[in-house]
């Protein structure tokens, strides 16, 4: 039987872990917000929140992530202290990693999130339109009572899959300084000099992540599905 | 004294309704009116824009000229940016559907809520009715219309037959002045759809106005007052349902009953049912 020995650093991982979770869960709360409203001007009859929405989807998924969190932990601070500085103020900006980690791979993963939304808003029928439609629902009430709660049938799945990219992708805010799993074990490995054990170790929990994701996203699944006939 | 000169407004007044998609002219020129009580049969043969005249009144397609009035409220009519005709008062349109009770061909039930949530949806949420009250009103209707034990069923279990009676049950639970039935049976397995006219059949025994678009020949016969046979966007033939599917004036419309009547309808005989529904 082999066990992992973490020599006195297993409270770290699990800390990371917890950090992980969290990050990862804000960031998803953050990516569904991005996601609906992306959708939403993807779909909508206005030029302009289309383009918007357009550039966004673009723009985001054309550049790697780790470009993107590196511009926003470092760049926008500098940015903003610059044209402070260019203004005659002396500011200094510093941006909270945690915070910085959860908005930047919120904005990334709701660019995924709008295109599972908008394929999720097409994908309901047109009958169930028209009947609100036809009992004199306006458009928010109809986008509440019956689009919204058809949608997340269609968008499930999609999302669950935005779920495992992202929860994986909060590894790369390991170099922001934060101590989520991914650096915790990077620390431990270093310290021990034990590479293998740690990262090991730090695979097997977000394997562990995953795997209960998928039960839960099983459950919300068979929620969704209330009412409907499944194949 | 003839219709039009009665004192009180037609419980729907259409007029001079034009509406083409594409280079097809679908409504040519369509005029009805509908008096309180009236049952009305919309007849033809597929393409002759039935389904699109009942569509077009309640604004479900927007006609490209012509008037619509429910109970001697005019539906107003303005154009948008481009040119294209629109309500003017979307809010109006809003209003004036609920004064309409709309039936689908294919129920159109919303999937996600039960048959009760499904009754109460539009009168909470859109008229502003009480919970308690909608929910007492939605199990008389579900009683009236023997679906009583499945309240709580969402529409996927329930067969064609029981999905619209689902259906009419909602539309009614909005209390319309006028209810659109489009075609009400035709996508019913031929052995549901008695059930279904059946419930037609007490609705205009209770004095609904009803406009029906139907193919069941013996089932306009027995039920509405007057018949309408649409061919090429056109009103070709009208009057009083026994006259004029007994005697068809035109050769089309005597094609059309012939070839079009499956006999397999329901209701050969005027109903004597809806005196005393049971409980």
């Amino acid at each position: 039987m082999v066990t992992l020995d973490l020599h006195g650093y297993g409270w770290m991982l699990w800390r990371g872990l917890g950090l992980t979770i969290l990050v990862g869960l804000g960031a998803m709360a953050l990516a569904v917000t991005f996601g609906l409203l992306g959708a939403w001007g993807k779909l909508s009859r206005y030029r302009a929140a289309r383009g918007l929405a357009g550039t966004y989807t673009t723009v985001i998924r054309g550049v790697p992530e780790l470009i993107l969190i590196l511009l926003v932990y470092y760049g926008v601070p500098t940015l903003i202290q610059d044209l402070a500085a260019r203004a005659g103020h002396d500011l200094r900006v510093d941006l909270n990693p945690f915070v910085a980690g959860i908005a930047t791979i919120g904005l990334i993963y709701g660019a995924f999130a709008t295109e599972v939304f908008r394929g999720a808003f097409q994908a309901v029928p047109r009958d169930q339109v028209e009947a609100a439609r036809a009992f004199g629902m306006g458009r928010a009430l109809m986008l509440r009572r019956i689009l919204l709660p058809q949608m997340w049938r269609f968008a499930l799945p999609g999302l669950g899959n935005v779920w495992m990219v992202l929860i994986k992708a909060t590894a790369l805010i390991s170099v922001i300084q934060l101590e989520e799993l991914m650096r915790s074990a990077d620390i431990a490995a270093r310290a021990t000099r034990l590479p293998f054990t740690f990262f090991f170790a730090a695979s097997l929990f977000y394997l562990g992540i995953t795997i209960v994701s998928m039960v839960i996203q099983g459950r919300i699944e068979s929620w969704s599905y209330r009412g409907a006939q499944r194949g | 004294m003839t219709p039009d000169a009665g004192p009180r407004e037609a419980a729907l007044r259409v007029t001079n309704l034009h509406k083409a998609f594409g280079s097809l002219d679908v409504l040519r020129g369509v005029s009805l009116a509908a008096h309180e009580h009236d049952v009305i049969a919309v007849m033809g043969a597929s393409g002759s824009g039935k389904s699109t005249l009942l569509r077009c009144i309640n604004l479900l397609d927007i006609p490209d000229a012509g008037e619509v009035h429910v109970g001697g409220e005019l539906i107003h009519m303005g154009f948008d940016r481009r040119g294209q005709r629109t309500p003017a008062d979307p809010r109006q349109v809003d209003r004036i559907r609920t004064r309409l009770g709309m039936v689908f061909q294919r129920f159109n039930l919303w999937s996600h809520m039960t048959v009760l949530q499904n009754i109460v949806e539009a009168p909470i949420r859109v008229l502003g009715v009480p919970r308690r009250r909608a929910m007492e009103q939605a199990d008389h209707l579900l009683r009236k219309v023997g679906l009583y034990d499945k309240r709580d069923d969402f529409p996927a279990y329930l067969s064609g037959g029981q999905e619209q009676r689902a259906a009419i049950a909602r539309a009614l639970a909005m209390e319309p002045e006028v209810l659109l039935l489009d075609e009400p049976t035709s996508a019913l397995d031929p052995e549901l759809v008695g059930e279904v006219l059946k419930v037609i059949d007490d609705l205009a025994a209770e004095g609904r106005t009803m406009l029906i678009v139907t193919h069941e020949i013996g089932f306009a016969r027995a039920v509405s007052s007057r018949t309408i046979f649409l061919h090429q966007g056109m009103v070709s033939e009208q009057g009083p349902s026994r006259q004029v599917l007994d005697e068809p004036r035109s050769e089309r419309f005597r094609q059309f009953l012939s070839g079009g009547d499956w006999g397999r309808s329901a209701l050969t005989t005027p109903s004597q049912s809806g005196e005393n529904e049971s409980p």
